[in-house]
């Protein structure tokens, strides 16, 4: 996450909302690749733009990758 | 999705113009910031655009390189049988800007005529289209000019599209040959993704009306009125994802190329992060891939055509080169074709300025 959003790593805390750390349009295009690169799957946008935490991301991966 | 084969049509020459004003991408900084300015452009990979005056259109842009192209083929302008003309920007609602260009280029009364709306994969369209055209017997010579001035069309409050698209304007010349090169094409469509890169008023399903021209926050933060270009970034690249690496295997397939074969792979240049991840998803190495995104930004239509122009003229101009080109983006729309191409008529890119408007446009 935090190589992600350009960031120190250890500053994105699981529970922070994802907004107050920069991220953006590119942050969801950026998630996507990581998805389809590391777990081969393809993240739906609609689904990626709601979540708000660092959490809900890995609890996206969790439903798509298991 | 079926391949469709094409033989006995050659590319004989290619040529692109854009605007000489370019726009560097620091000067976005006072608007959205120093750092994220930098580092959209960092990711975007687009470092300058050249971007068309108010008074320049599409049109003069793709006239220009026309003329030139037209000049170095020595092609009588009589020997053309058909314009087609492809772009999301054209100089008016009616007529059909190919029919203004007919004029200016001096084109003969037996010259058909003709306007085609698609925007990332027009210039894929467009080979496929002039190409099955002469293929069938509907036509001899094809002049295929493709541009857009997108720049026009965008929101400068609007952080995920200000600082990636720039303007190009190309010609490419096509002709009937004797030899029995083949060209493989695969075209794809899927509609229900229209909104994700669409201006939804200005056209005639929402008219122009005052409130359609006033600014106002979208959900996802940006500023821009209803005429201006909406992008879902994020769906655009699931929809990439699902449809180029796959469009791309089946066409060297059927053109029975290796990936080592291809002398180059000419993507539309959608922006570059997108791009790169492509290519190792496609296992296609960068150095193949030629880019022009840094220096031109996404020129829509032109992209392929500008990149072949900005990298690989010179190449052209000397040999054969085994050619991968992929366009993908708006409609959704996406088109890819393996063909072989060289030596061919091929000036560097052109920069023109505003004496390239058309001086007699009312």
């Amino acid at each position: 996450m935090d190589e992600l959003l350009e960031l120190e790593p250890g500053t994105v805390q699981p529970d922070d909302l994802l907004e107050g750390h920069g991220w953006s349009s590119l942050s969801v295009v950026g998630f996507m690749a990581f998805a389809d690169e590391h777990f081969g799957v393809v993240v739906a946008p609609a689904k990626l733009t709601k979540c708000e935490t660092a959490n809900d991301l890995a609890a996206l991966l969790d439903g798509k990758v298991s | 999705m079926a391949i469709k084969t094409i033989t006995g049509v050659r590319i004989a020459g290619l040529a692109t113009a854009v605007p000489e004003e370019k726009v560097n991408a620091a000067s976005s900084g006072s608007r959205f910031g120093e750092e994220d300015a930098q580092k959209t452009a960092r990711s975007i990979g687009v470092t300058e655009r050249h971007v068309a005056a108010s008074e320049v259109c599409s049109s003069d842009l793709c006239y220009t390189a026309a003329t030139r192209l037209l000049e170095e083929l020595d092609w009588s302008r009589d020997s053309i049988d058909t314009l087609i003309f492809v772009t999301q920007t054209p100089d008016y609602v009616l007529p059909a800007t190919s029919c203004v260009l007919h004029a200016r280029l001096g084109l003969g009364a037996g010259c058909g005529a003709f306007d085609v709306n698609q925007g990332c994969s027009g210039y894929v369209y467009g080979l496929w289209l002039a190409a099955s055209l002469i293929a069938g017997g509907g036509s001899g010579r094809i002049l295929l000019l493709v541009g857009d001035t997108v720049t026009k069309l965008t929101s400068p409050d609007d952080r995920s599209v200000a600082m990636l698209f720039g303007d190009a304007g190309t010609a490419t010349a096509l002709e009937r040959t004797g030899d029995s090169a083949q060209m493989f094409y695969e075209l794809g469509t899927d509609g229900s993704g229209s909104e994700h890169l669409i201006i939804p008023a200005g056209g005639f399903r929402q008219r122009h009306t005052q409130t359609t021209a006033v600014p106002i926050k979208g959900v996802d933060g940006n500023v821009r009125n209803a005429e201006q270009i909406r992008m879902n970034g994020g769906e655009i690249f699931a929809f990439t994802l699902a449809k180029v690496p796959r469009m791309v295997e089946s066409v060297l397939q059927a053109a029975n190329w290796q990936r080592d074969e291809v002398d180059s792979f000419v993507f539309h240049q959608a922006n570059r992060f997108m791009l790169q991840h492509l290519m190792k998803k496609m296992q296609v190495s960068l150095d193949r891939t030629p880019m022009s995104l840094d220096q031109y930004g996404n020129t829509s239509s032109a992209s392929i055509p500008l990149t072949m122009s900005h990298v690989l003229s010179e190449r052209l101009r000397r040999e054969e080169m085994k050619l991968l080109l992929a366009g993908f983006g708006v409609g959704l729309s996406w088109a890819g074709v393996a063909l072989r191409c060289g030596p061919i008529v091929a000036p560097a890119v052109m920069y023109v300025g505003t004496e390239a408007a058309n001086s007699s446009k009312r």
